[in-house]
């Protein structure tokens, strides 16, 4: 069979269209399709509000470790969770501009695979480089927020060795997760999240996003 | 193809929905059988014509016909839900499951099996091919012009016509493979 002849055979196909119709109509009357724009502009929204809220949390950390500066440890705590808080801003930033690029969906085929490849790759690498340091974040957060709220510094009042102590674990905690990742990768797992969440941190999703990209590429050469 | 007005600013209004459900029964069928290339069920072809019919619902008030026709805007939109689908639920590695009599319907007079038989390996051939050569058959086969099927996909319409003869040739190798391996 020639390309061509296909061609005339695809023409003389018609599909079943039996249900398509009433589907829409009933998606229409039950305002589902009202309610697909709405769920865009609540995902929209909400990058924006989690954008305001690192915002915030910078401009608290800011003026932490501003009010802390003589105590060496606190200030080290504040700037470590201020260089956190801008690098949450800049994931958050980018993604919403990578997203609004993206949401209409009317790009050039090309264009739009590789622009939601790319937001794929920012994703995974952004949620493992800002997810996985609460392995120890969380010490940093309640140590900040303690000083704040009632003014006890539980490195300085309890043990630094303690303390160390804890963030060692953290360390190692951070590394089980991803040792575990490489060793559920490829398993059949039944939530959704727990399998994406394997996925990303085992590599899995950047090597089929690099998959992916290299297949724009080659597609765009050929 | 129904008159369009340029931008829309009705956002879900009663007269943005009637222009685009007309638009919709007029062009159902390249979503269908965008649906059919990218799905491997019947049940998972019918949610994913719904998930395009959404898609180009929420697109539809960006729609301006003086930047682009409204098929060549559909096209983009049915395609890339489609890929996005394909990859999202990890099709592109798996055959699909051919079209049966079931979601079929050939022309009036045409003997039923033989046609049948041809259009199960017109889509086992585009089965095999990955998402983006899947989308340029389907709009060659869609009978569009290499400017459009350029302007869909974002290439040249020079790259679109090595593509096409590209997989003339590849076709052309397996049948005469098939008919000689049949022959021996």
């Amino acid at each position: 069979m020639e390309l061509d002849e296909m061609k005339q055979l695809w023409a003389r196909m018609e599909l079943r269209q039996d249900g398509m119709e009433a589907l829409l109509r009933q998606d229409f009357r039950e305002r589902r399709m009202d309610q697909a724009r709405a769920a865009l502009r609540r995902a929209l929204r909400w990058q924006a509000l989690e954008l305001a809220l690192w915002l915030g949390f910078v401009v608290w950390v800011a003026s932490f470790w501003a009010d802390h500066r003589q105590v060496t440890h606190l200030l080290v705590i504040g700037l470590v969770l201020h260089v956190y808080g801008v690098a949450a801003i800049w994931s958050c930033a980018t993604q919403l501009l990578l997203l609004s690029r993206i949401y209409l969906f009317d790009a050039p085929v090309l264009v739009q695979q590789r622009r939601l490849a790319q937001l794929r790759r920012f994703r995974v690498r952004s949620s493992l480089a800002l997810g996985l340091p609460w392995w120890f974040l969380w010490l940093l957060v309640s140590t900040a927020g303690l000083v704040q709220l009632t003014g006890v510094d539980i490195y300085a009042g309890g043990s630094p060795a303690w303390y160390w102590a804890t963030l060692g674990v953290g360390a190692l905690g951070m590394g089980a997760c991803v040792w575990l990742a490489h060793h559920l990768a490829g398993q059949p797992l039944r939530s959704p999240m727990l399998r994406r969440m394997v996925e990303d941190m085992s590599g899995r999703s950047l090597r089929q996003v690099a998959e992916q990209l290299d297949g724009i590429v080659r597609f765009e050469r050929e | 193809m129904l008159a369009t007005t340029g931008m829309r600013t009705d956002m879900g209004g009663k007269p943005d929905q009637q222009r685009f459900e007309a638009l919709w029964r007029e062009h159902r069928g390249i979503v269908l059988k965008v649906a059919s290339v990218y799905a491997r069920s019947a049940e998972e072809r019918l949610d994913l014509a719904q998930e395009i019919g959404a898609q180009l619902w929420r697109s539809f008030a960006s729609f301006d016909e003086r930047r682009a026709k409204f098929s060549t805007w559909l096209y983009r939109i049915a395609l890339n839900v489609a890929i996005s689908h394909l990859r999202r639920t990890g099709g592109e590695a798996e055959r699909f499951e051919p079209l049966d009599d079931g979601h079929l319907e050939t022309i009036a007079g045409e003997p039923a099996a033989e046609p049948d038989e041809r259009l199960a390996a017109l889509h086992a051939f585009i089965g095999e091919l990955d998402a983006l050569n899947r989308a340029l058959i389907l709009l060659y086969l869609e009978d569009r012009s290499y400017a459009e099927i350029a302007e869909v996909l974002g290439i040249s319409a020079t790259n679109v016509a090595t593509k096409i003869n590209r997989i003339k040739q590849e076709l052309r190798g397996r049948m005469t493979a098939a008919t000689v391996t049949g022959g021996a």
